[in-house]
């Protein structure tokens, strides 16, 4: 018996048939020279005044910008006589970053509580599938005068935009994913002597988390984006702030440096959490 | 020896669809009964019912002599496709059923242990399904299963998806646990040769709506393997049963 056991389990050991890694550690350098060729372009672009610098400031002026705003000191300019700018980047940024993980969070909550819901009973989906899909379709700008109606100019509204924006792909994915789990999970569960209210921790819950991973990530990358718009609502805090006194100055260098701002936390965010939840989603990559 | 599973008058229709009509049967205690049928025939239906996963419409089944209803580790099943959860590693595959009865933790690391040795699965406890070939799911499927020692085992054409080769040697691994461990087995499959080599007795079953035609002993003892696959009275009694499958 054992000699025809090992005879597949050579088989089985002879791995997953995916490409190995070298190729795709040198390819993915590749993806550093588009953005090094575009900053060269910038440099000439801007060197030989082609474009007015206050339309397209040159890249080692922003850079500078980049410098003073994070490391400047502190206190020597105020944009538009309210918004901090040298030396105050961390704290820009931290309040943005409070304010859109507190809205994500809240979301992320709120949405997989009812994603379940919509997930596990037909019932809860009847009743509130209609009104949901019809709020989905709402655009995030046209919550934004309610929102100011509603919770006043600043904080609140900010974090009830975000709250709104990053709701929906948590939901969605949390619902669509439970139920989508096959019924011949649950039945093995029941019949191995799972208990029914150790269901959806036992069940439910590992089976949706690859999909449900992803919603979290569009979801995350959501909240990053509609900080701005919530900022923009009339926060003094916040790198969306900040940009919107530095357009208000006329000072577009400072503007491109709240948009790089934006996309290096963008992208930490999402492969930190790419990173945090790879060891629950293994099972899933194809 | 506890483990006798009968099925009395089990009738179940889907709305107008009559799929079992009626169905008397019993699996002895330690013993196999191969259910063989038609295709179709509704021998998946009779073993959903029997592991409680459909209610009858009509009729109970009993399991020494009291009638059981819903799914329990009583009566493991294992289906087609197999059981394994595809996001848990092997080990943590087979302690699922006695993790789930609460049992003692060095307990049940014992019983896994047991049962990836009897699987030849030693070297794969840490392994997804998705990295095992298909005749390692299915051994670890029924392990998985075996793990809660359930009196009755029921399978659902466990090998069915395997090539030829895989599933002669599938068998006579089957018949080896099953003489370590006797558990009162129902195997359901649409294959004579499998039904004749595993089976202690054979259970016939009519074309839809499926009753029970014939029961009979299988002659040809324990110890089975391959090497009864060549004498003539199997070869003559495979013929046979499968001409009454076919005019089922």
């Amino acid at each position: 018996m054992s000699a025809a056991l090992l005879e597949d389990a050579v088989v089985a050991a002879q791995g997953d048939g995916r490409p190995s890694r070298r190729g795709t550690r040198w390819r993915r350098l590749l993806g550093f020279v588009v953005p090094l060729v575009l900053l060269g372009l910038w440099q000439v672009v801007a060197e030989v005044e082609l474009l007015s610098p206050r339309l397209l400031p040159p890249p080692s002026v922003v850079a500078e910008q980049f410098w003073v705003f994070f490391f400047g000191e502190t206190g020597t300019l105020t944009l538009a006589g309210v918004v901090p700018f040298t030396g105050a980047g961390g704290d820009h940024l931290l309040s943005s970053l409070r304010r859109a993980g507190i809205g994500w969070l809240l979301a992320v909550g709120v949405g997989t509580l009812v994603g379940l819901m919509l997930g596990l009973s037909a019932l809860a989906r009847d009743l509130l599938d209609p009104v949901l899909n019809a709020l989905r379709a709402v655009p995030i700008f046209a919550w934004l005068p309610l929102a100011l109606v509603w919770f006043g100019i600043g904080e609140g509204a900010a974090r009830a935009l975000i709250f709104i924006g990053a709701l929906w792909p948590v939901l969605v994915a949390v619902g669509d994913a439970t139920s989508r789990v096959p019924r011949s999970y649950v039945e093995t569960a029941q019949m191995l002597g799972t208990p029914r209210r150790w269901l959806w921790r036992k069940v439910y819950l590992p089976s949706a988390l690859p999909e449900v991973v992803t919603g979290l990530r569009l979801s995350l990358t959501l909240a990053w984006t509609v900080v701005i718009v919530g900022e923009l609502s009339g926060t003094t805090s916040g790198v969306g702030a900040m940009m919107n006194a530095a357009r208000e100055s006329g000072r577009t260098d400072q503007v491109v440096v709240g948009i790089l701002v934006f996309a290096a936390v963008g992208l930490v965010a999402d492969v930190l959490l790419r990173l945090a939840t790879r060891r629950w989603v293994r099972w899933a990559d194809a | 020896m506890s483990g006798t599973l009968v099925a009395r008058g089990l009738g179940k229709a889907f709305g107008d669809l009559v799929v079992l009509d009626g169905i008397d049967l019993e699996a002895q205690a330690g013993q196999v009964l191969a259910v063989l049928g038609p295709s179709g025939c509704g021998k998946s239906t009779l073993l959903r019912v029997l592991a409680g996963f459909e209610p009858p419409t009509s009729g109970e089944v009993l399991l020494d002599g009291r009638p059981v209803s819903g799914p329990s580790p009583q009566r493991g099943m294992v289906a087609q496709a197999g059981g394994l959860f595809p996001w848990l590693p092997l080990r943590e595959n087979l302690s699922f059923g006695p993790a789930a009865s609460g049992r003692p933790a060095a307990e049940v690391r014992e019983v896994v242990d047991e049962l990836l040795s009897a699987t030849g699965l030693d070297g794969f406890a840490d392994a997804l399904p998705k990295q095992l070939s298909g005749g390692m799911r299915q051994r670890a499927s029924i392990a998985q299963v075996l793990a809660n020692r359930p009196p009755v085992l029921l399978l659902d054409e466990p090998f069915g998806a395997l090539d030829a080769q895989t599933r002669l040697r599938m068998h006579e691994w089957l018949l080896e646990l099953l003489a370590e461990r006797p558990t009162t087995t129902l195997l359901v499959t649409h294959d004579v040769e499998e039904a004749l080599l595993l089976g202690d007795r054979l259970c016939l079953l009519s074309n839809r709506p499926a009753t029970v035609v014939d029961t009979q002993p299988v002659p040809f003892g324990t110890g089975r393997g391959r090497a009864v696959l060549a004498d003539p009275a199997f070869v003559q009694m495979k013929a046979a049963v499968l001409e009454r499958v076919l005019a089922a």
